[in-house]
């Protein structure tokens, strides 16, 4: 495969997780030494993996001598960044800081970067030759390559600009004289010392700058070298983040490599409109039932290729489909089985 | 559920959470109520099942009793201290207000009640008998619920605090204020639903009005060794595919007990042909 990412990505509840796992375990029996970085998977995919009580770290799964899976816990790792790039002092009164849960929980793309920093990580220690990444539901979308970009502004004064006024004080000093008088009127209103404590929370979460802007750079760097898949369904929701991809992201940005229809129907059901005979042997309700039951769902096949076909005149990307397993996949076979089963599957998670 | 002043809806995202939404205002405006609908997070999810091309911060109608608003970010502190704290119009310089924009995205709970603050508005004015509201996702929902009591220690006295203790008692009043939670007969959205439920009956921050299950099928009503008899093919697949879909989605409706149960509707293109008949569904029920 061209690179050594793989992001799997788009709307929450696609079943992102579960194609990210099964391209992992398809990796592995390729005989690539692969690491799948997972997020809240659902129980039973979990027990699948292997991954019940994982934590950050990388852990073998059990009967798959190729395979590594991690879970990212997106709020430890935004702390790991201060442990890295704050002086210890500093962390620590940031970490422990009322502000900081609140930006660390409002900021997507603070949650992506973090996972972003995380992956990194992974990549360039150097032990797998695929890392598989599958976004946070949160963060499924487009912020997580926009993230990078994003923090460095976070920390490196838009907010501190915003409260300080357009000529951002050097040092804390300055900062008491020129921005504080306003900050205590603007307390006064609100009806206790916010603010202030804001700029000073600003100003530690400053001292961050220099090594994160440094990181975001290679975070950035790997986001682009990645190959990226994003996971969708017929739907209206995941189908308008899936084309964010293709309408939002800035110039010079990479577009998706390809796109996976999620959950589809067999193909062959998508030109079924009567269903021939009267049934045989049957009694005459129960074939009306299944009948009936077939054209049910063959117009809803052709709803999801309707929607496939439409995605596929408006932007040129490569599509895929996986099919809709009624029970899902509960072991490394059945999410190997899963890959294999779906024509163009292993192709547009590959290359 | 159609007597309350303000439903906010929410849900895992991509569960209906909007289309749901969209039919319980325009079923209530069936029922003669003149009707609000908001959308907190984007306009886009209504606005498609409304079928119009977009939605501004000003309410416009959209069909008889129904107008529909997007909430307007930009200017949502501005109008919460305006209107709700009822702050003089003008801070004293720019860069108190500047300043006060980054407390809406520092503070915990700040941006949440400005948010909050404005269907409550909406809700307690005589223009309408109820807002429905398109809330913010099943993950961000306990937050939105929980700002007000976060703003109330956050500060201690004066004005915003007050407003903030007013907003928590509409909030928390069941013949005012209803939350639908939408939910899919699936493992993932009904694990959210499920640790929400226990968060809000440890905490009761809002009435629950309704669960409501989304996309739920019907049974098909033929044995299994009826099917297992059948020929290879579309008929036995699709007959196979249906009842294995049934059982699971029977198993994770239990989970969440009591529930209205909204039909998977097979085969509709638009999301305003869903939106319309689902409005006829609460008619029914």
């Amino acid at each position: 495969m061209s690179g050594r990412i793989l992001l799997v990505t788009g709307a929450g509840g696609v079943g992102k997780t579960t194609i990210a796992a099964a391209a992992g375990v398809t990796s592995a029996r390729r005989g690539t030494a692969t690491l799948v970085v997972t997020v809240d998977p659902a129980r039973r995919l979990a027990d699948a993996l292997g991954v019940g009580s994982l934590g950050n770290v990388p852990t073998q799964v059990a009967g798959e001598p190729q395979l590594w899976a991690a879970m990212l816990d997106v709020t430890a790792s935004w702390e790991a960044i201060v442990a890295r790039h704050a002086d210890p002092e500093i962390g620590d009164r940031l970490v422990n800081n009322p502000f900081f849960r609140a930006i660390a929980d409002r900021f997507p793309a603070a949650q992506a970067y973090a996972a972003g920093e995380q992956m990194a990580e992974f990549v360039e220690n150097g032990a797998w030759d695929v890392v598989i990444v599958d976004t946070p539901p949160s963060i499924g979308g487009i912020d997580f390559l926009l993230a990078p970009a994003q923090v460095r502004d976070l920390i490196g004064g838009t907010l501190l600009r915003w409260l300080t006024g357009a000529r951002l004080p050097a040092r804390r000093a300055l900062y008491r004289v020129a921005a504080r008088p306003a900050l205590r009127l603007a307390d006064m209103v609100l009806g206790g010392p916010l603010l202030e404590e804001i700029a000073d929370f600003l100003l530690d979460l400053r001292t961050l700058y220099d090594g994160v802007a440094q990181r975001a750079k290679s975070v950035d760097r790997h986001l682009r070298s990645a190959r990226t898949v994003v996971v969708t369904n017929a739907y209206p929701t995941p189908l308008r983040e899936a084309r964010r991809f293709f309408e939002e992201l800035p110039e010079g940005s990479v577009v998706p490599n390809a796109v996976v229809f999620n959950r589809e129907l067999p193909h062959e059901w998508e030109t079924i409109t009567a269903v021939p005979g009267n049934g045989g042997d049957l009694d005459p309700p129960t074939w009306t039932a299944l009948r009936d039951n077939l054209l049910r769902w063959a117009t809803e096949a052709r709803r999801n290729a309707d929607a496939r076909a439409d995605f596929a005149a408006r932007y040129r990307a490569t599509l895929a489909s996986a099919p809709w397993l009624p029970q899902p996949p509960t072991d490394l076979d059945a999410l190997a089985g899963l890959v294999a089963a779906a024509p163009g599957l292993e192709e547009a998670l590959f290359g | 559920m159609f007597s309350r002043r303000l439903l906010l809806v929410s849900g895992k995202g991509g569960v209906g959470k909007s289309a749901v939404a969209t039919s319980l205002a325009l079923a209530a405006a069936r029922r003669g109520s003149r009707v609000l609908l908001m959308g907190m997070v984007d306009a886009l999810g209504l606005a498609i099942h409304l079928g119009v091309d977009d939605l501004g911060p000003e309410p416009r109608q959209t069909s008889p009793g129904v107008h529909a608003s997007v909430l307007d970010r930009a200017n949502a502190l501005d109008e919460y201290l305006r209107l709700q704290v009822h702050l003089p119009r003008a801070m004293p310089t720019k860069q108190v207000t500047r300043a006060l924009n980054v407390l809406v995205e520092t503070a915990p709970g700040v941006r949440e009640i400005v948010s909050m603050g404005k269907p409550i508005f909406e809700a307690q004015r005589r223009a309408w008998d109820m807002v429905v509201v398109d809330a913010p996702p099943l993950g961000q929902l306990i937050s939105y619920l929980r700002a007000p009591a976060t703003i109330e220690r956050l500060v201690p006295t004066g004005a915003v605090q007050r407003q903030a203790a007013a907003m928590r008692r509409f909030l928390g009043n069941p013949e005012r204020s209803g939350l639908v939670l939408v939910t899919l007969p699936e493992e993932l959205p009904i694990t959210e639903t499920v640790s929400a439920l226990t968060e809000l009956a440890k905490e009761p921050l809002i009435d629950l009005a309704k669960v409501v299950a989304n996309r739920v099928l019907g049974g098909l009503d033929v044995p299994a060794h009826v099917v297992a008899g059948l020929p290879d093919g579309p008929l036995r697949h699709a007959a196979e595919l249906h009842q294995t879909l049934t059982t699971q989605q029977r198993f994770w409706l239990e989970a969440i007990g009591e529930a209205t149960l909204l039909p998977q509707l097979f085969g509709l293109m638009t999301p305003g042909e869903v939106a319309a008949r689902l409005t006829d569904l609460w008619d029914d029920a």
